[in-house]
């Protein structure tokens, strides 16, 4: 399939260009690194205290590094007037807002690992309890960060959306992944709290509402 | 869901492919177009009509509006006034369709940085959905076999308006839309962007060259000259004989 | 479509607009004695919750604005036609103002009644990331030069955020049942006696048509702030100014003198 084919290309090209320059190792992960180490030192150092705010300070820590990866996905796109390509081709642009939501979706994945390893060292969170209920909060939350991030990276074509536009636009958009991933993970991390799949249902519901919303409007976007 | 852009889901679908060429039409028409960027205007009220198969160039200091010309007229900007149709299709509403059949090689090469000359070829090929088999052969005739495998990062600029000029090659657009091609090019290279406006000439396609390059240009059926963002009243078309384009 | 735009067209003439002014004005004073007089103080809270006319109307229109963004912003991307642009900008910049006021008044009411300016209630809490995604808005139209470009982000982040709002409110209110607090069941009263209603209904309406003179107010100054880059434009490119006004079948009206 078409469409398919053209996701994939998109996602692969944007995969092989992130391997190439490094950029998720050498800035993104010290910097949710430094955000941890902030947060522990700003909250620290009771242990109970830390543990208890664990999923929330990890899922923030996950959330401020994804604008960089957001950013970068589209600064790679910006650099010699890529997306003006993109926008020139005959090429569905659902397909550009779906393969480059995926290739950073695919990336923050792998950032998640390290930082819930961090954050299980630093602060104590025990991952042991409900393995698949995690997993499924870090799945559905990525795909829904990548997914609003992927769709409003198009403004960050414009020098003064990179500064605070952008986030400022994304955050509050963001919201329901935050809540909805913190209390599923506080859940499946045994923490209080919690409130059961429903909050994988949330968390399906917005990537559900985001992906199919960003694959009708991606094309406006990049249209001058 | 539509190929892309301008039409939309919200708007009927267009398939691709599914509308035929209008062989009948003018190859470009435009009728007082103008585009401003902020308070600045870049183009006036520009009229216009290039046949098929005609090879216009276009003359003017920088600044003249000839960049801006050739991006609405690829479908990269939309005019702020006026409007008009490129191989018969319209400027505002069937962007894919000039898309499909129209190249357009600008100032910026659209090339990304951390991937290899031949790598971008290879998107490129999905994206306009060619085969890839022809990438050794462009590769080779731009010169750039040798370095095929090297990020795009560590080329002159020469260098990358060579790739660029290979991806144009690759494809055979009914119209193509060529911004100072010549910048950055050694000799041999010019050369090569030579042959391929004869070879598009050669099938009866239609040209637009905008350069400042003065020794490059003579292979053109017609000239016109811009300033400031306007058309001057052009000397007569060599080929047609008739002035088809007027001042603003 | 085309009847809503003719209504549009009769709502922002300069008539429509001095008629919807002075309507709202009266409306206003009607409310006010029903809000301040003729409604009994509250059997709990006493005088305090006379709020609760400025406080309910002012979320009420916060959130019929940014459905008329919503729905003005799908319009436009089908129609293209700068009156929609215009129209979900004009009510984005009403709706901010209420959301704010909203708040503002919730914080005034919340003070006597729970103890505190600010609750993690949800209703609040939505109310200000509903503020804040809009603020986002109004932010991201002054980024780009190009007018149709302007128009084009505004309405991607105009049906967007709005589609946003009810997944946020969701995840709030699931979020504060987890630690109920006992005040803030009271606020969804069961019952309310049939003249406060009355008050209600009427502070409602009020305030419908004030949000409605607003925006056709804000309406003609977006004419006119386009009638201004025209005017500017017009030498230069040696046009009319009136073939510059994009979509603009209404008549604009001069600036200054009349």
């Amino acid at each position: 399939m078409k469409l398919f084919r053209e996701v994939v290309a998109v996602a692969a090209k944007d995969v092989r260009i992130e391997a190439r320059s490094r950029y998720a190792l050498g800035a993104v992960l010290p910097f949710a690194a430094t955000v941890l180490i902030a947060f522990g030192l700003s909250i620290g150092p009771g242990r109970t205290l830390l543990q208890e705010t664990a999923p929330g300070l990890l899922w923030l820590a996950v959330l401020f590094a994804s604008i960089l990866s957001f950013r970068r996905s589209y600064e790679a796109e910006g650099e010699d007037g890529a997306l003006e390509g993109l926008l020139l081709a005959p090429v569905d642009k659902a397909a550009v807002f779906l393969g480059k939501a995926a290739a950073v979706a695919g990336q923050l994945l792998v950032l998640e690992v390290v930082v819930v390893l961090l954050v299980s060292a630093l602060f104590g969170l025990s991952l042991g309890s409900e393995p698949a209920v995690l997993a499924g909060a870090f799945v559905l939350g990525t795909i829904g960060l990548a997914g609003v991030g992927s769709l409003f990276g198009v403004l960050t074509e414009s020098a003064r959306a990179r500064e605070a536009v952008f986030p400022l636009l994304v955050l509050p958009l963001a919201t329901p992944v935050l809540v909805a991933a913190v209390r599923a993970t506080a859940l499946a991390t045994g923490s209080p709290g919690g409130g059961g799949g429903s909050w994988l249902g949330l968390l399906l519901a917005f990537d559900v509402v985001f992906l199919s919303t960003g694959t009708l409007v991606y094309g406006y976007l990049l249209e001058d | 869901m539509s190929s892309s852009g301008a039409s939309n889901a919200l708007l009927p679908a267009s398939r691709p492919g599914s509308i035929p060429d209008r062989r009948g039409a003018a190859a470009i028409e435009l009728s007082g177009v103008t585009r401003v960027f902020g308070m600045s205007p870049a183009l006036v009220r520009v009229t216009l009509t290039v046949d098929r198969g005609e090879t216009l160039l276009v003359r003017g200091p920088n600044g003249a509006g000839k960049s801006t010309l050739l991006r609405v007229m690829g479908t990269a900007l939309s005019p702020t006034y006026g409007g008009g149709s490129v191989l018969g299709f319209d400027l505002s509403r069937e962007r894919d369709e000039i898309r499909r059949r129209t190249e357009l090689l600008g100032h910026r090469t659209r090339l990304y940085e951390d991937l290899s000359a031949r790598e971008n070829l290879r998107f490129a090929c999905v994206l306009y959905g060619i085969d890839q088999d022809g990438i050794g052969a462009v590769l080779e005739r731009v010169g750039l076999l040798d370095v095929a495998g090297e990020r795009v990062r560590a080329f002159s600029q020469g260098m990358r308006q060579r790739v660029a000029v290979a991806r144009a090659l690759m494809r055979e657009p009914e119209l193509l839309l060529l911004d100072e091609p010549y910048a950055g090019l050694d000799a041999d290279a010019k050369e090569v962007v030579d042959e391929a406006i004869t070879a598009a000439r050669a099938d009866g396609r239609t040209v637009v060259l905008a350069t400042h390059d003065p020794t490059r240009g003579a292979i053109a059926d017609r000239t016109v000259h811009m300033e400031q963002g306007r058309m001057l009243p052009g000397e007569p078309a060599r080929r047609s004989g008739r002035d088809q384009v007027t001042a603003g | 479509m085309v009847a809503a735009e003719r209504l549009m067209g009769k709502v922002t003439a300069r008539r429509g607009e001095r008629l919807l002014g002075w309507s709202a004005l009266t409306a206003l004073a009607v409310s006010a004695v029903f809000s301040l007089v003729i409604a009994p103080p509250d059997a709990e809270q006493g005088e305090v919750q006379r709020l609760m006319y400025v406080h309910v109307p002012a979320a009420w229109l916060a959130y019929l604005a940014f459905g008329v963004v919503f729905a003005s912003s799908i319009a436009y991307l089908v129609t293209k036609k700068t009156r929609w642009d215009r129209l979900a900008v004009a009510s984005a910049e009403v709706g901010v103002l209420f959301t704010a006021l909203t708040i503002a008044l919730g914080a005034l009411w919340g003070k006597p009644v729970w103890g505190t300016w600010w609750t993690w209630d949800p209703r609040l809490t939505t109310t200000a990331i509903l503020l804040l995604i809009y603020v986002g808005y109004l932010a991201v139209r002054r980024l780009p030069d190009s007018p149709a470009r302007r128009a084009r982000w505004g309405a991607v982040v105009g049906i967007v955020g709005f589609l946003d709002v009810p997944i946020v409110h969701l995840s709030v209110l699931w979020w504060r049942s987890l630690h109920q607090l006992p005040t803030v069941a009271r606020l969804g009263k069961p019952t309310i006696a049939p003249i406060m209603l009355a008050a209600l209904l009427v502070a409602v309406a009020a305030f419908t048509l004030v949000y409605l003179y607003l925006v056709a107010f804000r309406l003609r100054v977006g004419r006119l702030e386009e009638r201004v880059v025209a005017e500017a434009l017009s030498p230069r490119l040696g046009e009319p100014v009136d073939r510059l006004m994009q979509d603009v079948d209404l008549p604009v009206e001069a600036p200054a003198g009349g």
